[in-house]
């Protein structure tokens, strides 16, 4: 479960004439378990702001986050830090690695923090890339090479390795076709029924009707103009 | 659980000029602390205060051993000699500062080794070969000289030479430095792995912002001597809060 109460989020830009950015006054939202949350709204409006201050990258002025009960609290990294290891996941929109590292490892990584057992750990990560179409011959290469669809599934693969609580998606199906399009949703719709709290931002109507997500229109709630 | 590491209120002054002040830092087992800012502000000197290298003016500096918390600066000089040679681990930015040149690597490796009494050669000599191969360093090089090794290999050798005890705390100066691109790459690789496999707990200064978001989850940023923020890496980093930090940020060249 994710709840957010009474957020208020600005940006003061220190260095550019102390400019405040005033995004959310009096934010309220709550995932429930087996439930999708779909943010829409035109970009800049802050949709991936609400993303980034549950998953504890951005810092909130007041108001209170919880995740499964656990508040997110930045005078506490460490908390924020077993929260991400155990609790939630995070898909984002483009993927941040190791140049050289190969996608096997890079899927496998996620696990590897509470799975000792190299050869399991391997067999999920061939599991699930063979899922998301990643040609075998590419997994022992670096994913900074491969094309935008394909590079978005790894992360894909990262991101959905685990069954987390609570799962962010940041656009994850932006730049796929169709037919991988469909296999993400699939994915997505799975954890959604082994009772995870999905909350993410989909750019098309497909998307979001394909799984069946309660819609919230940012536009209406957020103080950004 | 305990912090492996904790830093409290460390001073260090160079006669007038401010060496670093008014530091803290809490460093739990398996995390990785980065320490990041301009050239000259303090950092160098701040892991040094705190690793044994320089002796700071005031402060705590209290270290978790498993059984007991003790304060680095309270000890005697011998249990500190020691604590430098087992539970801590010191890797530089240059590699010769690290290394033995006119030792050969495995004698380099088996140094620690040999200090905390370690002396059955054939033991010593599989121990050395575990971590040729962690550092991926050719087996038959073990009994060249560093100084026949490129700058990559000198600094992998360096990791492996301060690993080999499994230290509690290992800092690191700038490890990426004077390197270049590809081999950065692989060496940031070699301790990310390291430090899931090993559950290893680190001190990392860098200038470079990249390479902390890589390998950090917690961050300092410091200026002029002092912590103007600190708190969780990618957070530092997405939503700085100082308009030092938000300068620094701001200032990093997308490739």
């Amino acid at each position: 479960m994710i709840e957010l109460n009474k957020i208020t989020k600005k940006f003061t830009l220190h260095n550019q004439g102390k400019t405040n950015i005033l995004v959310f006054n009096n934010l309220n939202l709550k995932i429930n378990p087996g439930e999708i949350v779909a943010l829409t709204g035109p970009s800049g409006v802050g949709k991936s702001s609400i993303l980034k201050m549950i998953y504890g990258n951005y810092v909130f002025q007041s108001g209170q986050i919880k995740i499964n009960n656990h508040n997110i609290d930045h005078k506490y990294p460490r908390n924020i830090i077993e929260l991400r290891k155990n609790i939630i996941g995070y898909v984002s929109q483009f993927l941040r690695v190791i140049p050289r590292v190969p996608t096997i490892e890079i899927v496998m990584e996620p696990l590897l923090e509470t799975n000792s057992d190299q050869d399991e750990v391997l067999e999920k990560a061939e599991k699930i890339l063979l899922k998301l179409n990643i040609d075998k011959n590419l997994w022992n290469l670096s994913p900074l090479t491969f094309s935008g669809g394909e590079q978005q599934r790894v992360n894909v693969a990262r991101g959905l390795i685990r069954n987390y609580p609570c799962l962010l998606l940041d656009e994850p199906t932006a730049s796929l076709d169709s037919v991988n399009k469909d296999i993400v949703l699939n994915l997505i719709n799975e954890k959604k029924d082994s009772g995870s709290s999905i909350i993410g931002i989909f750019h098309d109507e497909y998307s979001r009707k394909y799984l069946n997500a309660r819609e919230i229109d940012i536009t209406k709630i957020s103080d950004a103009k | 659980m305990q912090p492996i590491l904790s830093v409290q209120n460390l001073n260090k002054y160079y006669g007038n000029q401010v060496g670093c002040k008014n530091m803290n830092l809490t460093l739990y087992p398996g995390e990785v602390v980065g320490v990041v800012g301009e050239s000259g502000s303090g950092k160098t000197t701040f892991i040094n205060s705190i690793s044994g290298n320089l002796i700071p003016d005031s402060g705590k500096i209290l270290i978790e051993t498993g059984n007991e918390t003790i304060d680095f600066l309270e000890i005697s000089e011998s249990l500190k000699r020691l604590l430098i040679r087992t539970e801590l681990a010191f890797v530089h930015q240059n590699p010769r500062d690290g290394l033995r040149l006119d030792v050969s690597a495995g004698g380099n490796i088996s140094e620690r080794l040999m200090s905390i009494g370690q002396r059955n050669y054939g033991k010593i000599r599989q121990t050395i070969f575990k971590w040729l191969d962690k550092v991926e360093i050719d087996k038959s090089r073990v009994d060249d000289f560093p100084r026949t090794f490129s700058g990559g290999m000198l600094q992998r050798l360096q990791i492996a030479k301060n690993l080999v005890t499994s230290p509690k705390i290992i800092f690191m100066d700038e490890p990426t430095g004077g390197l270049d691109v590809s081999v950065q790459a692989k060496i940031l690789d070699l301790l990310r792995k390291l430090v899931r496999e090993l559950n290893l707990s680190v001190v990392i200064v860098s200038h470079d912002l990249a390479v902390i978001r890589l390998l950090a989850d917690k961050i300092i940023v410091m200026k002029n001597g002092e912590a103007v923020e600190s708190g969780l890496c990618d957070q530092v980093l997405d939503d700085p809060q100082h308009s030092y930090t938000q300068l620094l940020v701001s200032s990093v060249l997308q490739v």
